[in-house]
């Protein structure tokens, strides 16, 4: 970890190097990994796919709460008519059984909630773990047990049941998909956030540079947030990435367990709970989004180490493929104490 | 309390739906008891028959179990003093003897009913069923801790109200006369022409007081029927039945008993029973449930293959899911906008989510679709197969809301595909347009419950169902919009809480009736004019679809549990 600060470190810090070339660096070391570079570009399309989702489904002409009766067998179940589960030009994934409605709109619809929900809940996780853990790891010897002890305890805490007593108790009138983004942030996640940033916090706390800065008369906001912060940089950010596909699972587990997103508005997790009965009468709907959720889940994990090697090149990936371990390898053996050139990359 | 849910899942525990044309098909090719091209469908004794189900067979105890007609596996033990006829469709609705001689004997104004005991009546001991046996049972099922059981005996019987039972009250109750080994005589506070009806349900079966170990007699309760208890494991999960000896057809018209044993298998889940059937293999080929229907993805899969098709068994217990209003919170106490929404729904949608149209069968009517209960068509604000969302639009204008409004629909977050968010978002669909814009509230199933059923929580617009404890208009009707049923404190099914001294009046005459078709027929009317009021929304009546094994014989349906009665079954 601490190799992984010092690169960063010294960005944030007024030395020889300037203090562009950590985050050149950084993009450097990323674009060196052929998988994470596909995983970013998969993120990215998904991205597009759920900001984009009304355009698409305009494309196409159907939107995803319509039913569509005459398109599924009443008698059987309400299995979809025709090959494929009902794909046609109208329909491009099919039609979801019992109801009609188109799935492709469902599917992208599905993730705006998905990746929405995700990625709002990382983004609190992240701050309120940064808080916490500087907080803790600047703060007295009291400020310092509370905090961690309370941390102590959210960390301890079961998301699922803690969630399902949560949601029993909020109002119904609140948003959904804001809630589910709040319960999986606060109950899970941030807490351990906080403990790695305290650990850090009290690690880079007695470094000179840290000193200096305090001893020189600025204030404890001043020294966090220009001194420490760009050393927790590396770490936190390379956490996060990794928290994204975990808040994606829970929003879908939450969606499953019906305690997710409310019925009409498509999630993966609820398009799975109702699907899965479905898995032999009519495959594809169960497919679908699970198929969605792996790649997305898939794709978010290698870009987060892809992320974290970037950040922290002497820690192996854990990752055995496509990481450019070996090209980079060759090219530190040709330009001692460097990455590889531009010109050295195929 | 009358618990809409309890009834109707234990009832639907006690439920297994077969077609009786599906009988001959039984016998497949495989079948080594097939002879020639037909194969051999005479049903013949013999086997064990195995029984899959979900829910145990708990507090197997007569005064404890709470039956619609007997119940299904209760029945092949415990023998009352009417039963239901076990024949297919709508002839199996009817209530004949089953310990008594007939149906029972009422004074004139249908508050004495009178019954005999057939002669020759054993237990599996040998020892003779006396009246005064029936009588005790009843006393029991009064005691705080044999409770379960239905609440109309405590409502009827003179003097019942704040019985405790024989072990506490050892005077017993002294609306239950027994002049002699063989007489039963009943007094009741009002008049009940349906009092037969009741009597098929398990507190009417015979308990020796000798035999009698209080909470204890579930594990093995004194059989009256065709099978006695040899195993009884966690409270009624496994359950081994085997012939008593004791028991002759001769005294029985109604129990056919073919298997030697009847193996009892609950606590499975429901997507595994309904595997285990569709394979069929080994002790599975011999093998019913009695509780577990085919959803709608499983009845896709068996659809698609005839083999699995022919074993399956279709059956209509009467059951209505519909939306339900409460007239006291704003905008349903205007009869325009509860109207608008009876115009406005896509029954076909509807039916869709429930499974389609093998499934359920759309509603116009609160009774069910059969004659038992008084069915008589009728459909105030015709909304076609798919809604009528014009109409509807015109009569929101009416009531002042031309912009359309928004309401909130409240559902269960159960997978049961009868107040589940599937139903609650094809109605959402359809309301969508005529201009109303539906939020849903979907509870957890609990939660739901006790919401609907409280006159201080009941929300405005909810999904709703209703099944009855016997196939007739009065317990259909009377719980759900008898004025003086409505419940302040506790839980109500009023849920209208319509209070009209003509409904009520025309449920007390039809109380009196004792000639059940003719009480039909007022039903149906009642029932017709109560529709015109637009306090609830009916949906959709639903269908039961069950696998049974390949070697399964004998198959019959009736109308009044609309389930394969397993009395009836052969294995060989």
């Amino acid at each position: 970890m601490s190799e992984a600060l010092a690169v960063v470190g010294t960005a944030g810090t007024d030395t020889s190097v300037p203090a562009v070339s950590g985050a050149r660096q950084f993009w450097r070391r990323l674009r060196a990994q052929r998988a994470a570079l596909v995983a970013a570009a998969v993120v990215a399309l998904l991205v597009l796919v759920a900001l984009a989702a009304p355009l698409l489904t305009a494309l196409e002409g159907q939107d995803p709460t319509t039913y569509h009766p005459t398109l599924i067998d009443s008698a059987r179940g309400g299995v979809p008519l025709g090959s494929l589960g009902g794909v046609s030009a109208d329909h491009w994934l099919g039609v979801e059984p019992q109801t009609g409605r188109d799935m492709f709109a469902r599917l992208v619809y599905g993730a705006r909630v998905s990746l929405g929900v995700s990625l709002a809940a990382t983004l609190i996780q992240v701050l309120l773990g940064v808080a916490m853990g500087v907080a803790a790891g600047l703060g007295n010897r009291w400020v310092d047990l509370v905090i961690s002890r309370v941390t102590d305890i959210f960390v301890s805490m079961p998301l699922m049941i803690m969630a399902l007593a949560l949601l029993a108790i909020v109002p119904s009138g609140f948003p959904r998909p804001v809630l589910v983004a709040l319960i999986i942030s606060l109950v899970a996640g941030w807490s351990t956030v906080a403990k790695m940033v305290r650990a850090q916090t009290l690690a880079l706390k007695n470094l000179d540079y840290v000193s200096a800065s305090r001893l020189s008369g600025w204030s404890t906001w001043r020294t966090a947030t220009r001194e420490l912060l760009p050393g927790l940089a590396a770490p936190v950010i390379t956490y996060a990435a990794l928290l994204v596909p975990s808040d994606i699972s829970a929003e879908a587990a939450l969606s499953f367990l019906g305690v997710g997103v409310q019925p009409p508005t498509p999630s993966w997790g609820q398009m799975l709970t109702s699907a899965d009965v479905w898995y032999q009468a009519a495959p594809q709907y169960l497919l679908l989004p699970a198929l969605a959720l792996f790649v997305t889940v898939f794709a978010m994990t290698v870009l987060g180490d892809g992320v974290r090697v970037a950040l922290d090149p002497r820690a192996a990936s854990r990752l055995r493929v496509g990481t450019g371990r070996k090209r980079e390898a060759r090219a530190r053996a040709a330009v001692p104490g460097d990455a590889p050139r531009k010109e050295e990359r195929p | 309390m009358r618990q809409p849910s309890v009834i109707a899942r234990r009832v639907a525990a006690a439920s297994v739906s077969l077609v009786v044309a599906a009988g001959a098909a039984a016998c497949g090719p495989e079948d080594s008891d097939a002879k020639g091209a037909g194969g051999d469908s005479t049903p013949h004794k013999g086997g064990t028959l195995t029984v899959l189900n979900a829910q145990p067979q708990s507090d197997f105890d007569p005064a404890r179990l709470y039956t619609s007609g007997g119940g299904n596996v209760p029945s092949l033990v415990f023998r009352t003093l009417t039963t239901r006829n076990r024949e297919n469709g709508a002839a199996g609705a009817k209530v004949v003897p089953d310990l008594a001689t007939d149906t029972g004997r009422p004074n004139k104004d249908a508050t004495v009913w009178t019954y005999t005991l057939k002669k020759g009546l054993k237990y599996e001991d040998g020892t003779p069923i006396t009246s005064a046996d029936i009588k005790y049972g009843i006393e029991r099922s009064f005691a705080p801790e044999l409770s379960g059981g239905a609440p109309y005996l405590r409502d009827w019987l003179v003097g019942a109200a704040g019985y405790q039972g024989p072990y506490k009250d050892k005077k017993g109750l002294s609306a239950i006369e027994t002049p002699d080994a063989r007489t039963i005589v009943f007094h009741l506070v009002k008049p009940e022409g349906e009092f037969p009806y009741l009597a098929t349900q398990t507190q009417f079966a015979p308990v020796p007081k000798g035999k009698d170990t209080g909470t204890k007699y579930e594990s093995h309760p004194v059989s009256s029927g065709p099978y006695k208890v040899v195993k009884n494991e966690n409270d009624g999960e496994h359950l081994v039945l085997e012939r008593n000896t004791h028991w002759s057809a001769a005294t029985d018209e109604e129990r056919k008993a073919y298997p030697d044993t009847i193996d009892v298998r609950s606590g499975l889940d429901s997507s595994v029973i309904n595997q285990r059937l569709s394979a069929s293999q080994g002790a599975d080929a011999a093998a019913v449930t009695t509780d577990t229907n085919l959803g709608p993805a499983e009845l896709a899969k068996v659809s698609g293959d005839k083999e699995l098709a022919a074993r399956v068994g279709t059956g209509h217990f009467g059951y209505t899911n519909y939306l339900a209003f409460n007239p006291k919170v704003k905008p349903f106490d205007k009869p325009e906008v509860r109207q608008a929404i009876a115009y406005a729904i896509d029954r076909s949608s509807v039916v869709n989510a429930a499974g389609g149209s093998a499934l359920a069968e759309p509603a116009t009517t609160f009774l069910p679709n059969q004659k038992s209960f008084g069915y008589t068509a009728y459909d105030p604000f015709p909304a076609g197969a798919s809604g009528n969302p014009a109409k509807a639009r015109e009569l929101l204008a009416k009531a002042g809301h031309k912009n359309g409004l928004t309401l909130t629909l409240t559902h269960s977050n159960s997978k049961d595909f009868e107040t589940s968010p599937e139903i609650a978002t094809a109605v959402q669909d359809a309301l969508k347009k005529a201009g109303i814009t539906v939020k849903l509230q979907g509870l957890e199933d609990n939660d739901y419950r006790d919401k609907i059923h409280s006159v201080k929580t009941e929300p405005g617009l909810f999904l709703a169902h209703w099944g009855a404890d016997w196939p007739s208009g009065g317990p259909f009707l009377a719980p759900i919009f008898d004025g003086r049923q409505i419940v302040k404190d506790g839980a109500n099914f009023n849920t209208g809480q319509l209070d009209d001294k003509s409904v009520n009046d025309e449920i007390d005459a039809i109380n009196k009736l004792t000639d059940l078709d003719a009480a039909a027929r007022r039903w149906g009317a009642l029932d017709k004019k109560i529709g015109d009021k637009a306090l609830v929304v009916p949906l959709f009546h639903p269908v039961y679809k069950r696998l049974y094994g390949k070697d399964v014989k004998n198959i019959v349906i009736s109308d009044w549990t609309g389930v394969l009665d397993i009395s009836q079954v052969a294995v060989k």
